[in-house]
């Protein structure tokens, strides 16, 4: 990066809200994300310059576009904002993280807002998850297939077993710790679920397949949520922090990202990645980028990680790839308990998506959140030891398509 | 030597708060004995338990049995005792007799009663045995419904009252509130005051009139009336009836069970559980056909539910909490004009008096109330209504409505401070449109 992006603060709706219950419009999941957000960092509304929005489908789930404008509404402060809408499916937030920080790298402005925000339980889980398949490609992979995703990513455990082979107790254990660290989150989806490796290595009623491999306690849960988050250049977090009576050197800061994109047909990604130890090279590359931009070696120079597990079998692709093991390794990271909450480096001490929710224009937005948090050592009961002060997270979009990684450290 | 729960023993495992309550322990991955009249009984438990979370994993973590079979030797082994049997202090007493006659030395006996007294219930039994006995207060269903009360009697021994608020707060997963052992504990008696203030209020206005009015938009998941129908108007008579002969506070009169519920629930009507008879609402017929039927007070009779006309004032107020405007939709609450106006504010207003007011004999923080309404019974907790009225204004609405203003909220209204005071808790979550 040409300068480091400091993050401010934030704040997270609780994931376990459902506001459709609450009667309440997707306006007034942004609405309460930002006031929080304000009311966290202590920003004074017309300190905000820009704002930029992470959503995927409100216009499938809430038939509702042009989200950007409804930032407008939330503070008088906020007329004649510039404000945007982001979108790469599950990538989203992250989308509208790396859009506003290019701005404040640019110079154009010194202070940026940005929401992800997703509004699912408007619809049938049927509906939602056709819905959810217009992050594939519709006609080729999800067009009368029900439940489209949990099949694709059923697939890429398949593709790990084809190559090196893969274990289900692996991919159960990966569920009990998210399930297990969501406990420690007030914010978290499930924090009240039962779940335990008993349970998630069986197969009964309650926990069926649901596509190929996957089985319901593989899955990220659909959810409603909205996440804020204050960013800043140098200047005004040196301003910022000099009237909060904090040191800047402690304000979380953005220090390295990573972002590729790979062909959107699941087929075409594993057929480009034949000649790769990774199943998903893109990915990989855009974890070395954010390395390299960080300016570290690897990923023992982190104290934790949040990932993109959509399915346990994205977390199990994401610990290779971070490089917490060679490739096709990934379960011994799982079996020396490498991942765990008090592990050598944890994996999802929020939750995750499994754990925590995975409101899917949210969770770019959220997940960097809780980097920022860990690093200042603000995360309260999923706070992990920081020895480096550094995170690092992965937001993917589609069946491993759009792959966004920043680095956070503080 | 440090204690530890290795084992617990639930009695009365087939009803729904044993069940439940069993079913918690089990998840937490405590070996649990579910213990009933049969074992056929205990083991409908065990399956109620299984569909409450959603695994059969965890059955295997439950082993079932009988009273007569089982209980002397199962409370034998066991390091605590929790008992869900009858709200019958008599029968209560007779189970708790034969617990303390077979139970380990140092075991932990809890009761799930939902507002009987704690040091009545344990008054015949040992020295030992009332030092380790309290009450563990969870609302149903504990699986999903995390909020309770952990009631001491003046015996309890510190050390069990600790370890067990660290274990419901820790393993268990529970939002705990310390309360004194006053009639039905913190949540039922302010909870209780509002529901039956609003059974009083609907044989004058209307059932149908009064549920939409006290709707979800003044706070509440679920309207007054249909809660009480979903609670069982025999339990609710149970704690209203024992609230007014054991309590004389302000909200005195607000106990009295209104008469026409005393002769329906003669007749047999006890709400949800009884749907042939019905309560405040009954539907009759199945699927497409059926007809939703309320209850004309006056007359003991049901007929066919009509949409209510409100005036304008509430529909503004839905509006503004739909887009997440909370402030500005208690704004339109306070200055709106009318009988309609001045019954939501009363019932509301009431509520936020009443349970604030029981901070310093109840509980010990204004953050107490708050959490039990709003964990127990999914309702704004009184802090949060005071932070989105404005402490100021409340002072000037209680005092105006005549109604007793809690030292806590003068408190805050003299320093300009918010009182809600969880920061983990999203506030608009209790606010539905």
């Amino acid at each position: 990066m040409t300068q480091p992006i400091y993050i401010l603060g934030g704040h997270q709706t609780d994931f376990a809200r459902n506001w459709t219950k609450e009667g309440k419009h997707i306006s007034a999941m942004m609405r309460e994300a930002v006031q929080g957000a304000l009311e966290a960092t202590g920003v004074e509304p017309r300190e905000i310059e820009v704002g930029h929005v992470g959503n995927f489908a409100a216009e499938l789930y809430a038939m509702q576009g042009h989200l950007g404008a409804f930032l407008v509404d939330i503070d008088p402060a906020f007329q004649g904002l510039p404000t945007g809408r982001h979108e790469a499916a599950c990538a989203s937030g992250s989308i509208a993280l790396l859009a506003a920080s290019a701005e404040l790298e640019a110079g154009r402005y010194g202070c940026a807002l940005v929401v992800g925000v997703e509004q699912m339980k408007t619809v049938s889980p049927a509906t939602g998850g056709d819905f959810l398949g217009t992050a594939a490609w519709y006609e080729v992979e999800a067009k009368g297939v029900e439940f489209p995703f949990p099949k694709l990513f059923g697939r890429l455990g398949d593709e790990y077993e084809r190559r090196y082979g893969l274990k289900d107790e692996h991919l159960a254990h990966i569920s009990a710790v998210n399930y297990g660290n969501a406990k420690r989150n007030p914010r978290a989806q499930t924090r009240t679920w039962y779940m335990s490796e008993a349970h998630a290595c069986g197969e009964d009623a309650y926990n069926s397949k649901i596509g190929g491999r996957i089985k319901i306690s593989d899955c990220s849960q659909v959810t409603d949520g909205a996440v804020a988050v204050i960013l800043a250049t140098a200047p005004f977090a040196a301003a910022w922090a000099a009237r909060r009576g904090i040191a800047l050197a402690d304000v979380p800061r953005l220090t390295g990202w990573g972002h590729r994109t790979a062909a959107l047909r699941f087929d075409d990604k594993v057929a480009a990645s034949a000649s790769s130890p990774y199943v998903l090279p893109h990915t990989r590359t855009a974890i070395t980028d954010a390395y390299r931009r960080a300016g570290i070696a690897d990923c023992w120079a982190l104290d934790g990680i949040e990932t993109h597990d959509c399915f346990t079998t994205s977390e199990y692709m994401a610990i290779d790839h971070f490089g917490l093991t060679a490739p096709g390794e990934s379960w011994r990271a799982i079996e020396e308990r490498v991942i765990d909450f008090d592990g050598k480096l944890p994996i999802n001490p929020s939750g995750g998506l499994i754990g925590a929710g995975h409101p899917v224009g949210a969770t770019g937005v959220r997940q960097l959140l809780d980097c920022a948090l860990q690093v200042s050592g603000r995360a309260g009961r999923y706070q992990v030891a920081r020895k480096h002060k550094r995170f690092a997270m992965l937001n993917i979009g589609g069946s491993g398509t759009t792959s966004c990684v920043f680095v956070v450290e503080a | 030597m440090a204690r530890a729960i290795r084992r617990v023993v639930v009695l009365g495992a087939n009803g729904a708060m044993g069940a439940g309550s069993g079913a918690v322990f089990a998840a937490a991955g405590i070996p649990t004995t579910f213990l009933a009249r049969t074992r056929d009984k205990a083991a409908a438990g065990r399956t109620r338990a299984e569909q409450l979370v959603k695994s059969t994993a965890i059955g295997a973590l439950i082993s079932v049995g009988s009273y007569e079979e089982d209980l002397a030797r199962e409370v034998a082994a066991a390091d605590l005792v929790f008992e869900a049997v009858s709200e019958d202090i008599a029968i209560k007493r007779d189970f708790f007799a034969w617990v303390d006659s077979v139970r380990k030395p140092d075991s932990i006996i809890a009761t799930v009663s939902s507002g009987l007294s704690i040091a009545a219930m344990c008054a015949d039994c040992s020295e030992s045995f009332r030092r380790h006995f309290l009450g563990w207060h969870f609302f149903n269903p504990p699986t999903v419904i995390v909020g309770c009360e952990l009631i001491p009697h003046a015996g309890t021994d510190p050390a069990v009252l600790a370890f067990s608020r660290e274990l419901m707060a820790g393993p268990l997963g529970r939002e705990v509130v310390e309360t004194a052992d006053t009639p039905a504990f913190a949540g039922n008696r302010v909870g209780f005051k509002v529901l039956n203030e609003v059974a009083q209020l609907a044989e004058i206005h209307g059932v149908a009139y009064m549920d939409a009015l006290i709707g979800p938009h003044t706070g509440r998941a679920m309207p007054p009336l249909a809660t009480v129908d979903f609670v069982g108007w025999d339990v609710h008579q149970a704690i209203v009836d024992n609230l007014h002969a054991h309590t004389a506070d302000e909200a005195h009169a607000a106990f009295h069970l209104p008469a026409y519920m005393q002769r329906l629930i003669a007749a047999g009507h006890l709400g949800n559980k009884t749907p042939d008879r019905g309560g405040f609402f009954r539907t009759e017929g199945k699927g497409k056909t059926a007809t939703r039927l309320v209850l004309d007070p006056a007359r003991g009779e049901y007929i066919p539910l009509a949409p209510v006309a409100l005036p304008p004032f509430v529909d503004a107020m839905k509006t503004m909490l739909r887009v997440g405007r909370y402030r500005e939709a208690m704004d339109v609450m306070c200055a709106a004009e009318g009988t309609a106006a001045d019954l939501m504010r009363q019932v509301v207003l009431g509520y936020v008096s009443y349970g604030l007011n029981r901070v310093g004999e109840v509980v010990a923080k204004a953050r107490d109330v708050d959490r039990i309404m709003g964990f127990g019974f999914n309702w704004a907790p009184p802090s949060v209504l005071v932070d989105a009225i404005g402490p100021r204004r409340v002072v000037g609405l209680l005092e105006r409505a005549r109604l007793p203003v809690p030292r806590v909220i003068i408190d805050v209204a003299e320093r300009s401070l918010p009182l809600f005071a969880l920061p983990d808790v999203d506030r608009g979550r209790f606010f539905f449109a």
